[in-house]
């Protein structure tokens, strides 16, 4: 059975305007103690993993990695290698954010057997990464990127975004021809989502901030779409775009019902068919390691509708679609038997297309995904 | 308890003039409550009243008094709403009463709200106490506001009473005056049984509980009893008084005010204003009764899921039990199915009715625009009344159209009279006359109607006098106006529940702007949405809502898939929150536009 591994870093230098994820700014001095207490979460499972075997891919997230002193970044990485079963081809992807990294950064984690980094650069303005709270310029990615390939990584993924605060098509275009020109493998693309109690939210209502019209950003969704595959990127997922061969292994567990391990504050794992998350905050995740107890605690129980609508809107994210075998395997009965009405209404829209073996969205049904999994929901 | 130890009061205040503040200290003054059980607010119990700073259900309380002559009192607080909408109520409660503190704002001073209070107090006979609030305020005036409640109500202020509800000032001399100025109910332990019943509620235990004040005789655990309008009877399982929780009590007399109950199981039964008397020995004469009260405002009430509609219906018929005021019959729309025609006192009656039904049964509901009640006069010489813009005859039907009109007084300080004149002028309303209350405060009163009032009258009267402004106001009669009704159009469909009738010469302007609200709240669909505005077959404005083309999610940070999921799944909810009219999903709110333009 393959399996990932998550590991969350929940700390950053500083908290972006629009993310409301597990990160914090300011808790430099929990630092030490919190890879400690990770080294102690992945330590107290080992036997357990022994017994699944061989993880097959690793990716270390955040918040931002790179910000913990690379010695402790070490320490953890030292921890999964001495406990955690790694399938020889494993992808082992660490987060990078540009301005916390160095070269001698890189050279460490390429020597520490990491074999992918993520750079989040989500955009090369200036005046829209200040705007967004980002601490890096574009020099900082192009620098970030250079020396990662200095360092022996070939497999260099990067974050853009779009329908950001005053960023136009133009800025998008040139965006995307920055990240050709650095040759990266692997890009995602996330449009910009305003989450309630973020201070871009805040800003947005108080209309210090004004988005991208929806046409704006709409033109802007379609131009990655199209314009990706051309340079070779193909579309494998919604938001992902890849060289071949260099499709992300870690993430595509996500989206095809593969059982995941997650370690530290706020981390999810997914096994047996049952989701649990690790207490939130850093100081809660310490305590709670220290005291000798599980940090995990069961998500709400599932049911077998909420399982099923899980794995078809996951699955539907990928360019495959839902595999009807492994539908029939997972569940014992035949997605039509569940959903041939939502199936057929969606066919109406033309957002799903299907065949013998998988069932997909069409080009439309991926720019109007929520309609499409709202729809799988029972 | 002798009744000449009894003492049943309320309380008459203009809104935020501390009625409530001052009932909980009086409460806590008499030990009826410890400090550590008083919440702030005691009586007003819901929590939609809490949250607005607003009593809406009138509350009894029955607090222990020793006064200073030694005797120990029983005072019955029958507490009264504050808000124009609920007059109804205040006259209920004051008829159960010998007396009323009548409580002015030392910084305020009388409102219009108050001017009409007390004129329903002096009705019944009450013995009134002003009580002047707030004294410890910087900006209060105590000699101004007494002279105002002499001039302006004609009432002797030379011994009200100063007080701070805040900060316990004046609350002795309260309790004293209620027991020495105000009269002990007259009645007769001896005679016939007669109580007024003033409110009820439903109980899921105990069924239906009738809040009453005994007039004449005795009622207690057993007695056989009978309802003399309904003529429903029943046995007595309980009686007992407010503390301000119900207390069981061994039995009530004359002159007390407490609650009953009995095998009473349908809500029909009981009818706020009739009297209980005994099967046995039955009392010749009922109670006068109230003035039945008439709704003002009508709207349509619909579930979102047509497999609430019984739930709906029982819902409103529970609701109805304490509130007399609010009538429903069934019907039907085009656009929303089955639901209900509901009449109000007035848009803050609908607001809270709704609210309830949405959080205390769970439902969810779509309201459609508030409508006064037309008078159609029909070419055959007949007239109809319409409290339904979807059900006016065509315009080849009508003769001529009526609406209702208000008297509306409104209290300002001088420098806010010409803003009133440009509102008052604006909603159509006819000058009627001024009155100086004193140097710097006016009386305007105007004869306007009454769906400039539901629309947007008093908002903008509020916005442009600062918030000075008070306004009471009573239907007047029904005038002659030049009416239409202005249909909208979504995809080329009209949608029954949309439809208003509006003065003729504001019927474009409302379209525009109607139109344009309706472009902000109809989210984006599938598909491109053309919206129209018309009066018969001419359309006269148009909007559009573009068609959404991209719709997706971004990543699953660090695999939180439930955070997905339950994203989706509140959008779906978003979802089931709008009703679906042909293919075009519309949000509740939409059906209320009409109130958001002005």
């Amino acid at each position: 059975m393959s399996y990932g591994v998550y590991i969350h870093i929940p700390f950053c230098k500083k908290k972006c305007q629009y993310c409301d994820f597990p990160s914090w700014e300011g808790k430099e001095d929990l630092m030490s103690a919190y890879t400690q207490a990770i080294v102690k979460e992945i330590e107290a499972q080992e036997p357990f993993l022994a017994k699944a075997g061989p993880a097959s891919s690793v990716f270390i997230g955040g918040g931002t990695p790179t910000v913990i002193p690379i010695t402790q970044l070490e320490r953890i990485i030292d921890a999964v290698r001495e406990n955690i079963p790694l399938d020889p081809e494993a992808e082992f992807t660490v987060e990078a954010n540009p301005g916390t990294v160095t070269l001698e950064h890189m050279t460490a984690l390429y020597t520490m057997g990491v074999t992918r980094l993520s750079i989040g650069a989500q955009t090369f303005e200036n005046d829209i990464l200040e705007r967004i709270g980002r601490i890096h310029t574009a020099q900082d990615i192009k620098d970030a990127v250079r020396w990662a390939r200095a360092a022996g990584f070939t497999n260099v993924s990067m974050d853009l975004m779009y329908g950001l605060p005053g960023q136009t098509m133009k800025n998008l275009v040139d965006s995307i021809g920055s990240a050709m020109d650095l040759a990266v493998t692997h890009i995602s693309v996330y449009g910009l989502q305003v989450e309630d109690g973020t201070p871009l939210k805040a800003k947005i209502e108080a209309g210090e901030i004004t988005l991208p019209t929806d046409e704006e950003t709409e033109a802007m969704y379609d131009y990655v779409v199209n314009n990706l595959p051309p340079y070779g990127f193909a579309r494998y997922e919604i938001s992902n775009f890849a060289r071949d061969g260099f499709e992300s292994r870690h993430n595509l567990g996500y989206w095809s019902d593969k059982p995941y391990i997650g370690f530290g504050a706020a981390a999810h794992s997914y096994w047996g068919g049952r989701r649990t998350e690790n207490l939130r905050t850093p100081e809660e995740y310490i305590a709670s390691i220290e005291r000798g107890e599980s940090p995990a605690r069961p998500e709400e129980p599932s049911t077998p509708e909420i399982q099923m609508a899980e794995f078809c809107f996951l699955e539907l994210r990928t360019v495959r679609g839902i595999d009807r075998e492994q539908f029939e395997k997972r569940f014992g009965c035949t997605v039509e038997s569940v959903y041939q009405k939502v199936i057929d209404d969606l066919k109406l829209k033309e957002l799903l297309t299907s065949d013998e073996k998988y069932i997909r969205l069409t080009p439309k049904g991926m720019k109007l995904g929520n309609v499409a999994f709202r729809a799988f929901l029972l | 308890m002798q009744t000449k130890n009894i003492r049943n009061f309320s309380i008459i205040a203009h809104i935020d003039h501390g009625k409530s503040t001052l009932a909980d200290r009086l409460i806590e003054n008499t030990g009826t409550l410890s400090q550590r059980e008083m919440e702030a607010q005691v009586l007003d119990s819901m929590d939609l009243e809490r949250e607005r700073g607003i009593t809406i259900k009138a509350q009894t309380v029955r607090l222990n008094y020793k006064a200073k002559n030694g005797e120990t009192y029983e005072l019955n607080l029958i507490d009264t709403p504050g808000h124009v909408d609920f007059t109804y109520e205040v006259s209920r409660s004051l008829a159960a009463c010998e007396g009323a503190l009548l409580v002015v704002d030392a910084t305020q001073g009388v409102e219009a709200q108050t001017l009409a209070n007390v004129y329903m107090a002096l009705e019944h006979d009450l013995e009134i106490i002003p009580v002047i609030n707030k004294v410890d305020l910087p900006s209060a005036d105590p000699e101004k506001v007494k002279k105002e409640i002499e001039d302006v109500i004609g009432l002797d202020a030379s011994d009200a009473i100063l007080a701070s509800a805040k900060t316990g000032i004046g609350i002795e001399d309260i309790l004293e005056a209620i027991v020495e100025r105000i009269p002990a109910p007259h009645g007769d332990d001896d005679k016939p049984l007669k109580a007024l019943i003033f409110d009820s509620y439903f109980d899921a235990y105990k069924g239906v509980i009738a809040h009453v004040r005994l007039m004449d005789g005795k009622m207690k655990k057993g007695t056989k009893l009978k309802m003399m309008a309904t003529g429903k009877v029943f046995d007595v399982t309980e009686v007992g008084c407010f503390r301000p929780a119900p207390v069981e009590v061994s039995e009530l007399a004359s002159g007390d005010v407490g609650y009953v109950a009995g095998s009473l199981k349908n809500v029909r039964d009981v009818r706020v204003g009739d009297t209980i008397t005994t099967e046995e020995n039955p009392t010749p004469e009922p109670l006068p009764g109230y003035r039945g009260v008439t709704p003002m405002v009508y709207c349509g009430l619909y579930p979102v899921d047509s497999a609430d509609y019984d739930s709906l219906k029982d819902a409103l018929e529970k609701l109805q039990l304490n509130d007399a005021a609010l009538v429903f019959e069934a019907e039907t729309s085009l656009a929303l199915g089955f639901g209900f025609r509901c009449g109000f006192l007035g848009l803050l009656h609908m607001d809270v009715i709704q609210e309830r039904l949405e959080r205390e049964y769970k439902l969810k509901l779509i309201t459609t625009a508030p409508s006064v009640i037309y008078h159609v006069h029909k070419t055959d010489g007949t007239m109809i009344a319409i409290d339904n813009p979807a059900k006016l005859p065509t315009p080849q039907e009508i003769d001529f159209m009526e609406e209702p009109f208000v008297k509306a007084t409104v209290i300002v300080p001088n420098d806010y009279v010409g803003a009133v004149m440009q509102v008052s002028q604006d909603k159509r309303g006819e000058y009627k006359s001024m009155d100086y209350l004193d140097v710097n405060r006016v009386m305007l009163t105007y004869h306007i109607p009454l769906s400039e009032i539901i629309y947007d009258y008093f908002d903008i009267l509020k916005s442009t006098t600062r918030g000075y402004a008070s306004l009471d106001y009573e239907l007047a009669d029904y005038q002659p106006a030049k009416l239409v009704k202005l249909d909208i159009l979504l995809n080329g469909e009209p949608v029954d529940a949309l439809s208003t009738i509006v003065f003729a010469d504001h019927a474009a302007y409302r379209g525009r702007q109607l139109a344009a609200k309706l472009k902000e709240i109809i989210p984006k669909q599938m598909f491109e949405i053309p919206i129209q505005a018309a009066v018969g077959s001419k359309i006269i404005a148009r909007e559009n809502v573009r068609a959404f083309r991209k719709d997706v999610l971004a990543k699953c940070y660090g695999g939180d898939i439930s955070r997905k999921r339950k994203l989706l799944e509140k959008q779906k909810e978003g979802k089931k929150r709008m009703k679906a009219v042909g293919s075009v999903e519309i949000p509740q709110e939409a059906f209320m536009a009409v109130l958001k333009i002005h």
